[in-house]
């Protein structure tokens, strides 16, 4: 039973890592969204600005994760005025990094969503909103944005699970999430199969439940648009 | 005394480092193109298993797909890397060889990465298949053409113009993702950045020069993708 | 004559090159029910558009109620819009909210209503377009008919001081027709001052006080309905009310 008490010993140690996984998914989705939800209305409402939003999304899209939390976490501490400014306790962190990395990457995602959700709002339930005499920003907040984010949800779900994977890149920033627990592990006992087996458990785990709460929150806002 | 003149830095000459920029660049390109076909192959073998194969081969590939879809990359490399050996034995054994095979970061890499592609690869590949209008597939029925002609003749091609899309986005993952192969040490380009940026202490600079290289390559064989979708479309009118 | 609701004044509006409406006008009346015919194309849709500004007419005035609209005063016209209910042929009902919440929806966003009362109103509302107990549905899961009466409640929650009709039946399966039509009529029986674009010839002789044949623009006949539909003085509206009225008995 020395097999068993492995596993569960290792289980345990990389339960360990789940706070910070799940504080790293949370925090970046959350930052992510409210970026991406400017980006897209910046790239709706004036040309320069879709034109810099493309070039934003063009770069963080066509480039690995990895070389961006490198760069955010080693690049800006190559400049003096970087390292004297009052930003700098913060991009001193590998949390902190990490969490800007992952939102900014998350955010050119999520705004791609967002600006296909746009496109599918129907031109007639716009209409009827305006011929209510409803005001540009009461259209947007009670039609406009709950149908594109109704529209965008099963594809911003997929979105969320890639960022629940991309945390695991915070553990080469020292961050001792699930997967760097997991390394550590790995490089102590050399049994890399059981630890994956483990580690991989989590990430189903906690990929079912944001898929489930996804579910639900698509039950509840009601039925994509036609 | 090292020099900050980007064009000396990014040069080609003794302090320059453009020509190991370069060969990582080269790398990437090769064993992201390794990683993609491993990927085919497994993603081909497993849409095929999903569409036509018997229950427990339809379950299993339903696994495969949510395992390593669902598991970080970076963890996938790791198991391969680390339980290379491990791996490979029982994987020699499927394919008739004993003994322990030994692995590099290419070969870890390589597998690895495209282990993960081909998850992927099968949902695109499956997508394909299932977009095919049904009216012709009973058309080739209809004029007389056997399962192997049809699927020659008609499915093959007509699955690979409407998945196009879908492997041209594998394809781009499979770039990115070649950067986490970095870890088993194998100088890719984002291995030779971090060298670079470590030598000099200029880890801004190396870090355009990376994110330039990186946009080179994914824009570039993005327009490879975008070609080969217009040809095999060419023939049906704008709708 | 009572007092105008809506007036429209020399309008026109053109798309690129081509110009829809070439100088319209007319007036309804409070209590009045104005059909308007025309072949397509004929530009009674974007009339029928111009008048809350969901289309900005390029020359010309909309009044409402004695008030002129400015298309720049965007405040303006969305209050004077809430005073008007639009009935769109392809019904536009917002696929987010159930029935009852597209009722409620703008008398309580826009109108800032109590809540409760303007779930009584709609319920009652619903009730009157026969679709009492599809409260709690989704849009999609009601038949073309069932939506339109749907939207017609949504219409009338606003209190409007007048209903215009868009091709209300244009957009549903021939055996939808008649519940819709019914609604519209009871509507007309009580009095409500409604503009109406339609092709159904024998109802819109039926309902309406007054009839307005559109044709390239232009208002080529206006009169009461027995002259319009049954003895139009242009040979123009004569062949077009023939050719339909033809349709509809041959259906």
């Amino acid at each position: 039973m020395r097999e068993l008490d492995f596993l569960g010993a290792t289980m345990l140690q990389l339960l360990g890592g789940v706070p910070l996984t799940v504080g790293l998914t949370a925090g970046s989705v959350a930052v992510g969204a409210v970026l991406a939800l400017l980006l897209a209305l910046l790239r709706a409402n004036s040309r320069p600005g879709a034109a810099l939003v493309s070039a934003y999304v063009f770069v963080f899209r066509g480039t690995p994760l990895l070389l961006q939390i490198f760069f955010i976490y080693y690049g800006a501490g190559q400049f003096a005025f970087v390292r004297a400014s009052v930003l700098w306790p913060f991009l001193r962190e590998p949390w902190c990094c990490a969490l800007l990395a992952l939102a900014l990457n998350d955010a050119a995602y999520a705004s791609e969503i967002l600006r296909g959700g746009f496109a599918a709002v129907p031109k007639g339930a716009v209409e009827a909103g305006r011929a209510v005499g409803m005001t540009r920003l009461l259209l947007l907040r009670r039609v406009v944005l709950p149908l594109a984010i109704r529209q965008a949800l099963p594809a911003y779900g997929n979105e969320l699970i890639a960022m629940v994977k991309s945390t695991s890149l915070a553990s080469l920033v020292t961050l001792m999430e699930v997967t760097g627990i997991a390394y550590a592990i790995i490089s102590e006992t050399y049994r890399a199969i059981e630890v994956f087996l483990c580690a991989g458990a989590i990430y189903l785990v906690l990929n079912f439940a944001l898929t489930r709460a996804v579910a639900v929150l698509e039950a509840k806002l009601g039925p994509a648009g036609t | 005394m090292n020099t900050s003149n980007p064009f000396v830095l990014l040069g080609f000459g003794p302090n320059g480092w453009g020509a190991s920029l370069v060969a990582g660049a080269a790398m990437t390109l090769a064993v992201s193109i390794a990683a993609y076909l491993v990927g085919l192959v497994f993603g081909g073998l497993a849409a095929w298993a999903r569409i036509a194969g018997p229950r427990p081969a339809r379950r299993l590939v339903g696994l495969y797909t949510t395992v390593f879809r669902g598991i970080p990359e970076l963890l996938v490399i790791y198991l391969v890397y680390f339980g290379g050996s491990e791996a490979l034995t029982s994987l020699g054994h499927l394919f008739g060889r004993s003994g322990f095979i030994g692995l590099d970061g290419f070969l870890a890499g390589t597998l690895a990465v495209g282990l993960i592609a081909g998850a992927y690869q099968t949902e695109a590949l499956r997508g394909g298949f299932l977009a095919i209008p049904r009216g012709e597939i009973e058309a080739a029925r209809a004029v007389g053409m056997g399962r192997l002609l049809m699927l020659r003749r008609v499915i093959a091609p007509r699955a690979l113009r409407f998945a196009l899309p879908g492997m041209g986005n594998v394809w781009q993952q499979v770039l990115k993702e070649s950067a986490l192969i970095s870890v088993t040490g194998l100088s890719e380009l984002m291995r030779a950045v971090n060298v670079a940026s470590d030598s000099t202490r200029l880890p801004f600079d190396f870090g355009i020069a990376g994110f330039a290289l990186y946009l080179v390559l994914t824009s570039f064989s993005g327009g490879v993708f975008r070609n080969a979708e217009r040809s095999l479309a060419r023939h049906e009118r704008a709708r | 004559m009572s007092e105008a609701v809506i007036e429209v004044r020399a309008v026109r509006k053109r798309f690129g090159a081509h110009e829809v409406l070439r100088g319209v006008s007319l007036t309804a009346h409070q209590g009045e029910v104005v059909a308007i015919i025309g072949a397509s194309g004929s530009g009674k849709s974007t009339l029928l558009r111009c008048i809350p500004l969901l289309e900005a007419p390029d020359e010309g005035e909309i009044v409402i109620g004695g008030e002129r609209l400015d298309p720049a005063n965007r405040h303006q016209v969305e209050r004077v819009r809430a005073t008007l209910g639009f009935v769109f042929q392809s019904f536009n009902l917002w696929p987010h909210r159930t029935v009852l919440g597209n009722v409620i929806e703008a008398p309580v966003h826009v109108q800032r209503r109590p809540r409760g009362e303007c779930v009584a109103e709609a319920e009652a509302l619903l009730a009157k377009v026969g679709l009492a107990d599809k409260r709690d549905a989704w849009p999609n899961e009601l038949s073309g008919g069932q939506q339109q009466r749907a939207a017609i409640a949504r219409a009338l929650a606003m209190r409007p001081r007048a209903l215009l009709f868009d091709e209300p039946t244009s957009a549903l399966d021939p055996e939808l027709v008649g519940e819709v039509l019914r609604v519209i009529r009871a509507l007309a029986e009580e009095g409500r001052t409604m503009l109406i674009v339609t092709h159904e010839m024998s109802f819109a002789a039926d309902v309406s006080s007054r009839a307005i044949f559109l044709d390239d623009g232009v208002i080529a006949e206006e009169g009461p309905p027995g002259q319009i539909f049954r003895d139009p003085a242009t040979e123009r509206c004569r062949a077009f009310v023939r050719r339909h009225l033809e349709r509809h008995l041959g259906r």
